[in-house]
């Protein structure tokens, strides 16, 4: 049936080159698994275009209902929850698909000439994808989208000149609120789509004129080549059913609920960008003061330019890898420091809540005896004693929180705090609780 | 399906294809892996699509008002303030019925619109009937047409005493049908 109606078409629009065209494209050195990071990119991003038509169904780009209608998709709207998982978890896939595919290339030398282009166009693809990243993240309209997109656009904000001005335009103002809202939202759905769909287009084209690399071997003579259908079709859908397992199995197993609903007056609550962009964020901790913009906007511009040009600073001809140690061992280098401050920013993050039961206690002893009527936490609590949000910070020695409970007026002569009857255990775990309030790392 | 006899394949000295068991090997596995990515996402994606369709708007009881406070056998329209829900939206809105206090412990409560075509209507204490004034539709106590176009009965809406308020459930209905239909 299905031969019968391609014949059909067949003998009407002459099917069979254009069928040539696209599978038997010849394979240098034959068909390889090493060779399926593209295809799954591509599948990637074709399944965030999908999931992200059927969100905006639901999605209304307006700070008044964004939040709710990302809401209703998680809870109301059949399957709703799964689809925003599969396109959540879907992104991060796509950062760990494109950076397999580059570490690939840059493995077998496949950005030297004739493909520069080809590489070059990808790294405009890879910052298209980082900037779909970040404007798609705001979306929700919960704490977390606001404020991590609020320091995003400080941070643009530090460029000398014209930072200014463009975190105002990228605000659509003053502030962040229901322009942001809605031109990340068009950004998001209309440009970027447009943008990235001529993009792929283009690197696709460059790779069928100049053909895919195919091994590092210089004796490219006596190379045989295979067609691409059928075995690395196969290789490819293999590969990708099994990334699509993955991020189906991700979206299904962990829940991905929203905080609380962006509050712009809660300036409390502290914002954790994606895995993809910890690394940077840790970076921004090392420099600070007038250095700043060497973290902010130098470096990254300097990467950023350094991978795009890449081909062209990388001139040494030869392809395998063992002889060329200079770009080897500055890939290397680039990729120990990325996943060097990504390795440290998660272990930051996970010390924070893997905090000792100590604390939980100590806060029911802080809750049990009232301290809240004179301190002040978080913005909850009296104001007539010290505020103690950052009291761990401020007097970390435990020491002297002990000596301070039994007697106030041992360490704080003056001090109105009264002897509170405290046994041992919850001397120690109020303490405990005392020292694990710090600024947000 | 004539995989196995594409031999095609070897045209220049150095590009070959699988052909035989092998291409049909590799055929039906990439059948079978686009079959299970392409029915991963189908289902969900078009399930999203559809579920609205396929969901029944939930309904409220909504207390009204206290029994006590009927007449026995006269109808009164009472207001009261019900939430809607559209979407992820909640609003407030004033919606009236028509109770009918027929004993004790009694109640029969009428939607407020006309089966005609959707007029509100009125109780005439002189007449002794619910008279539309769109097309002059009039209906008895019981709500059984008694004059006009309406093609039938007014719709009674679910209703129930519970510790003496009066508490219904309020629904819309379609208009000019000889059936009650729910919109």
């Amino acid at each position: 049936m299905s031969s019968r109606l391609y014949d059909w078409f067949d003998r009407r629009l002459n099917l069979k080159p254009v069928q040539r065209t696209l599978l038997d494209e010849p394979i240098p050195g034959g068909a390889s698994w090493i060779y399926v990071f593209g295809s799954v990119t591509l599948f990637l991003f074709l399944m965030q275009a999908a999931t992200g038509m059927f969100l905006a169904v639901y999605y209304a780009p307006t700070p008044d209902h964004a939040y709710d209608s990302v809401r209703f998709i998680e809870t109301e709207v059949l399957f709703g929850w799964f689809v925003r998982g599969l396109h959540h978890w879907g992104a991060s896939a796509m950062v760990i698909a494109i950076g397999l595919h580059m570490l690939q290339t840059f493995l077998y030398g496949a950005y030297k000439p004739p493909r520069e282009a080809m590489w070059m166009m990808g790294v405009l693809l890879f910052l298209i994808v980082m900037t779909f990243a970040f404007t798609g993240y705001l979306l929700p309209w919960d704490q977390t989208a606001y404020w991590a997109t609020q320091v995003g656009i400080n941070m643009v904000g530090t460029v000398p000149l014209v930072g200014d001005l463009l975190s105002r335009v990228l605000r659509g103002g003053e502030t962040l609120g229901a322009l942001t809202l809605s031109r990340f939202f068009a950004i998001h759905v209309l440009f970027l789509p447009a943008v990235i769909a001529s993009g792929i287009a283009l690197h696709l084209f460059i790779l069928r004129r100049v053909g895919p690399a195919g091994p590092w071997t210089d004796d490219r003579a006596s190379l045989s080549s295979e067609t691409f259908a059928p075995r690395q079709v196969y290789m490819d859908a293999v590969v990708i059913a099994g990334v699509f397992a993955l991020v189906a199995g991700v979206a299904y197993g962990i829940p991905l609920p929203l905080t609380d609903k962006a509050d712009p007056s809660d300036t409390s609550f502290v914002p954790v960008p994606e895995w993809y962009f910890l690394f940077y964020y840790e970076l921004l901790k090392y420099v600070h003061g007038p250095l700043e913009p060497l973290a902010t906007w130098i470096l990254p511009l300097c990467v950023i330019l350094i991978m795009f040009f890449w081909p062209f600073i990388d001139r040494n001809p030869v392809r395998n890898p063992i002889r060329r140690p200079v770009a080897l061992g500055s890939g290397l280098l680039f990729l120990l420091v990325v996943f060097g401050l990504l390795g440290i920013s998660i272990k930051n993050l996970y010390a924070v809540p893997r905090a000792d039961p100590a604390v939980a206690r100590g806060k029911a002893v802080y809750a049990q005896f009232g301290c809240a009527g004179c301190h002040r936490i978080h913005g909850e609590g009296g104001a007539v004693a010290p505020d103690l949000s950052t009291v761990g910070d401020t007097r970390p020695d435990r020491a002297w929180h002990l000596k301070h409970f039994r007697d106030p007026q041992s360490v704080a002569p003056g001090s109105f705090m009264p002897k509170f009857p405290l046994t041992e255990q919850q001397l120690n775990d109020l303490t405990s609780y005392m020292l694990s309030l710090k600024r947000a790392t | 399906m004539n995989h196995s006899d594409d031999t095609h394949s070897s045209e220049g000295a150095g590009l070959s294809t699988p052909v035989g068991t092998r291409r049909t090997f590799f055929h039906w596995v990439t059948v079978a892996a686009a079959g299970f990515v392409g029915m991963g996402l189908a289902v969900p994606l078009l399930g999203s699509l559809i579920s609205p369709a396929l969901s029944r708007r939930k309904r409220d009881w909504v207390d009204v008002g206290g029994v006590a406070e009927l007449p026995l056998g006269r109808p009164m329209q009472l207001d009261h303030v019900t939430t809607i829900r559209d979407g992820w939206m909640e609003t407030k809105a004033q919606k009236a019925v028509w109770a009918v206090r027929r004993s004790e412990s009694e109640v029969q409560v009428f939607s407020p619109i006309c089966t005609h075509l959707g007029c509100g209507y009125r109780w005439d204490d002189g007449a002794q009937k619910f008279l539309c004034p769109c097309h002059g539709s009039s209906f008895d106590v019981n709500g059984r047409v008694t004059g006009g176009p309406a093609p039938r009965p007014l719709d009674v809406l679910p209703s129930k005493v519970e510790g003496g308020r009066l508490l219904v459930m309020y629904k819309d209905f379609k208009s000019g049908l000889t059936e009650s239909v729910e919109l």
